[in-house]
């Protein structure tokens, strides 16, 4: 076993090739314990490039090692990917947030893992570099190759960043979820959504729940049925309905049975598409007084 | 098992030791360094017993493999009394308290150590919040919450550094 704090991203593709295949990325670290040991472990967290937040032409950038802490704090991600910033502030607890990572969160690929969640419902990209160059952007919800398997492959590509377009002037994002305590519980359900809503209708709706299946799902016949709905009761009355009926859950017997669980995406649908919704109608009153 | 020399500076002192990187924080510091101060409970970040600071924030040295903190700082239960006195967060939870059989003490002290390091007036919710990592299966957490509210107040009175 051997442990490189790599330094730059160039040194760390150069161990990566030089291990051929049984050498793996890690940032936070956090689940690394949980799983088999491998042979030699490659740090990604003192690298400048990987702990930055920027945004720069309406996209938010967020380095491979920005913990959940960070982007919770950053006022970038509070303002302009919302419900991300929620999902960082809420999962796990005070000492995994520290140092576990957003990137680990969707490379670490758990089916309700509640970053990940957020990131599919704000549409977010992910940036990629190889060990034979090669370079290329996968959308979060692609990633998911089964049950807590990426489709990254940490032991030849290393995740750059993650890009998030900002929810521009009519847009507003949710996160929410629901557990047996506010901490140190994995979700029963969680949910997030990304809205707009144009001359007080919704627009380009975005709504993911979870776990229901290995990734973040989308329930899209909910999506489908919203386009041209008005943002009221009557209206987030039937996503409760619509996304209940539509999403394909399992019951467990440590978090919930299949039945409370359909309820709760329902219920936690409704709600995080609401919250989603205010924040678009106030961010487009900002805009206008 | 291959071991690697890293070096670290461990409450306030710069070390240098020869470990396995795999091992984990909590071991090194217990079995090799002999710091018994931080606690093992559920060994997977969930108790929050074994929580330490790492460049000054709160994490659970359980889930820090030792080749991590090459460079870094941490800092133990052990790095916050000076001399023979215990620290000022450490006297209110004597004062109020706090401990009853002790196990999750000094995880719970770490943790409003970092608390109070970045936010010195935290409100009741805040002290929640910061101890949301931490379990406590004895006190109920009523006189843990209050320990950090008075140890707030002794610092604003004491106006003691660091």
């Amino acid at each position: 076993m051997s442990y490189l704090v790599a330094s730059n991203i160039e040194q760390a593709l150069t161990s990566l090739r030089e291990r051929e295949g049984r050498a793996r990325v890690v940032a936070g670290a956090t689940d690394l314990f949980l799983e088999e040991l491998p042979a030699h472990l490659i740090d990604l967290t003192v690298i400048p490039e990987t702990t930055l937040i920027e945004e720069k032409d309406g996209f938010i950038s967020i380095g491979a090692a920005v913990t959940h802490t960070a982007a919770a704090l950053s006022p970038v991600v509070c303002s302009g990917a919302a419900a991300l910033a929620e999902a960082c502030s809420q999962l796990g607890s005070p000492q995994v947030r520290n140092i576990g990572t957003v990137g680990g969160n969707v490379v670490n690929a758990a089916p309700a893992a509640d970053a990940a969640v957020a990131l599919v419902a704000l549409g977010a990209g992910v940036l990629l570099v190889d060990t034979a160059g090669g370079k290329r952007e996968e959308a979060v919800e692609n990633l998911y190759a089964g049950y807590n398997r990426s489709v990254i492959d940490s032991t030849s590509e290393i995740m750059l960043r993650l890009i998030i377009r900002v929810t521009d002037r009519e847009e507003g994002s949710a996160f929410i979820r629901f557990a047996s305590r506010k901490a140190l519980s994995l979700p029963m359900v969680n949910a997030a959504a990304r809205v707009r809503v144009t001359d007080g209708f919704l627009q380009e709706v975005r709504l993911v729940a979870a776990p229901a299946g290995p990734a973040p799902t989308r329930l899209r016949q909910t999506e489908e049925m919203l386009y041209g709905k008005t943002p009221s009761e009557g209206t987030w009355a039937e996503v409760e309905a619509s996304a209940a009926k539509e999403v394909e859950v399992r019951g467990s017997l440590l978090r919930c049975s299949e039945q409370y669980r359909r309820h709760l995406v329902g219920i936690l649908s409704a709600r995080v598409l609401r919250k989603a919704a205010e924040r678009a109608i106030e961010s487009r009153e900002g805009e206008s007084r | 098992m291959k071991k690697q020399l890293i070096s670290f500076q461990l409450n306030n002192e710069q070390v240098e030791i020869l470990c396995d990187p795999a091992e984990s924080l909590l071991h090194v510091l217990r079995v090799q360094l002999g710091l018994y101060g931080t606690k093992e409970g559920c060994s997977r970040g969930e108790c929050g017993a074994c929580t330490v600071l790492f460049d000054g924030r709160a994490v659970n040295s359980c889930l820090v493999p030792a080749g991590k903190v090459q460079g870094h700082s941490i800092r133990t239960i052990e790095g916050l009394s000076r001399g023979e006195n215990i620290d000022y967060i450490q006297e209110a939870f004597v004062e109020k308290g706090a401990v009853q059989c002790g196990f999750c003490t000094p995880g719970m002290v770490m943790s409003a150590h970092a608390l109070l390091k970045n936010n010195p007036d935290p409100t009741a919710v805040e002290v929640r919040l910061a101890i949301s990592g931490n379990l406590c299966r004895c006190t109920g957490y009523k006189q843990i919450e209050e320990a950090i509210l008075s140890a707030a107040i002794k610092l604003k009175e004491k106006e003691e550094p660091d």
